[in-house]
């Protein structure tokens, strides 16, 4: 992470940034969280979020450090269809609109993902998308963790720990002092300056640069970069697709914010992200493709943007990079850290060790659960295991197995408790196979095939018969 | 089949557009909901 000293910025005005900021977010989370009253206002902001902040946190959670950095990565590797594949992420923003406004309309009451699949499916169908949805989240978290301390080493040359540490300790301070207020609310203004952020550095790389000699820079010294024809990219692409839709559908982070919006606001808020954040990937991402005619030497191809950045701007650019990348990644790990600690306290202490805890024990096990969970994610985060990245990939295979147990289970009554848990573990199973055996690139799609085959034979062979009234008393379980 | 140079200026230029809309529209959101007093 070395090979940038072109795009890095000295370690004190990296200092100087990462505490203004730090400030910033610690004082609108404590501030937002002052009125985070009980258990719903801590873990679900009260159900009444408006739809200004409703789609704001949505495209701010699902812009992470990755769309800002592995945006402008694909795009180098894989050229035009690389940004396109990155930016069909956005289908699963949109996809998960119906089932937001379902979600709301089944389980008003509802805390989480985790309550769904128990109610719907029962205690063994339960523990095993816990099991997933758990890996997953923590996965993640500690990957958001890693790439905090990585990239604020690569852009200001701070140490890593040292980075890593005041990132998440930032992000687990303003969670505790306002749950998920402090989550939504910091998340809108994030989002406003990741999207100038990204727009100034496009708007930069086309007036300076010019589409016509981009063209040919690339077309004369990497063509394959504007084929629209490159079989690898293509299953990337719909690999993509499929990996974020999974990724969707099960996540508690996008549960319960279908919990916390008011009604009517869910499926306006989670179509309009998707449209706004479809074209981000590509924005971000099509800077790379100036590198041909700016004549750039990328040695680190995951530092392209930063490099391309401060090659048109300077230390500007490089400064507005490390804004964007610092506010991507608090905007997901705030996300990440409420909604995997609410999984942790409604599903694990409540539901397995503490059944009868009432609301204000919980309410306040919700603070020290996200205070927990923040430190074993740094303890993990202290030894760099830079793997652990790539190892994400492959939870594209676990997370697409619970695609159709989900999207069955909330519109079909027939869908049953065995195929639900069958179709998970077996699409986990066969997915991760194809992982090894063929490559990262099939392993959501053949989980998902796999899974939808199982959901299906079993709905037709053994048809169940759900009472929907029982998922509307889902708060019995919390009471 | 390679994309032409108007082909990637239309996708580039749509998208950085749309983009550079987006802030705008979500505070325009924010004085709406902000205004009807539903904002939380």
């Amino acid at each position: 992470m070395n090979s940038m000293q072109g795009a890095s910025l000295d370690a004190g005005t990296g200092w100087l940034i990462l505490a203004i900021f730090s400030v910033l977010w610690i004082m609108l989370g404590a501030y937002l969280g002052r009125r985070a009253e009980g258990l719903e206002g801590f873990m679900l902001a009260g159900r009444k979020v408006g739809l200004a902040l409703g789609t704001a946190t949505a495209m701010a959670t699902w812009v992470t450090s990755n769309t800002t950095m592995a945006a402008p990565q694909l795009a180098l590797q894989m050229g035009v269809w690389g940004m396109l594949g990155y930016s069909l992420g956005s289908v699963g923003l949109m996809l998960f609109a119906p089932l937001a406004k379902r979600i709301h309309t089944l389980m008003p009451s509802g805390f989480t993902s985790g309550d769904f699949i128990r109610l719907r499916y029962g205690k063994t169908t339960w523990r095993i998308f816990l099991a997933i949805s758990l890996f997953y989240g923590f996965g993640w978290l500690v990957s958001m963790g890693m790439a905090g301390g990585v990239l604020v080493n690569a852009l200001t040359g701070i140490d890593y720990r040292i980075g890593m540490s005041v990132i998440l300790a930032v992000c687990v301070l303003y969670t505790v002092l306002g749950g998920l207020r402090a989550v939504i609310g910091t998340d809108f203004l994030q989002t406003l300056i990741i999207l100038v952020g990204v727009v100034i550095l496009a708007w930069l790389a086309i007036t300076k640069v010019g589409f016509e000699d981009m063209h040919a820079a690339v077309l004369d010294k990497r063509p394959e970069l504007l084929n629209l024809l490159m079989p690898a990219a293509i299953m990337f692409l719909f690999n993509n697709l499929l990996f974020g839709v999974g990724e969707i559908f099960h996540s508690n982070v996008w549960w319960s914010r279908a919990f916390a919006f008011r009604k009517g606001v869910g499926f306006k808020a989670y179509l309009i992200a998707g449209i706004f954040w479809m074209p981000i990937p590509i924005v971000a991402g099509f800077i790379a493709l100036t590198v041909p005619a700016l004549g750039l030497n990328v040695p680190a191809a995951d530092m392209v943007g930063p490099l391309v950045a401060a090659d048109l701007l300077g230390t500007t650019g490089a400064i507005l990079v490390f804004i964007v990348v610092f506010a991507a990644l608090a905007s997901s790990l705030d996300s990440l850290l409420a909604a995997t600690s609410d999984l942790i306290l409604t599903d694990i202490y409540k539901g397995h060790f503490r059944p009868h805890a009432s609301e204000n024990e919980l309410a306040r096990a919700a603070r020290w659960v996200v205070a927990g969970l923040g430190l074993l994610a740094w303890l993990l985060c202290l030894p760099r295991i830079t793997t652990l990245a790539e190892l994400l990939y492959f939870t594209g295979a676990f997370v697409a197995s619970t695609i159709w147990p989900i999207a069955a289970g909330l519109f079909w009554r027939r869908a049953n408790p065995a195929g639900a848990a069958l179709a998970m573990v077996a699409g986990t199973a066969i997915g991760l196979t194809c992982y090894f055996v063929i490559g990262f690139y099939v392993a959501a799609l053949v989980s998902a095939a796999v899974s939808m085959s199982i959901v299906l034979i079993s709905t037709w062979i053994r048809p169940g018969n759900f009472d929907w009234a029982v998922l509307a008393n889902s708060r019995e379980g919390h009471s | 089949m390679t994309i032409s140079v108007t082909a990637l200026t239309w996708l580039v230029g749509t998208a950085t557009l749309i983009t550079a809309l987006a802030p705008i529209i979500l505070i325009i959101f924010w004085i709406k909901d902000r205004a009807k007093g539903q904002l939380w």
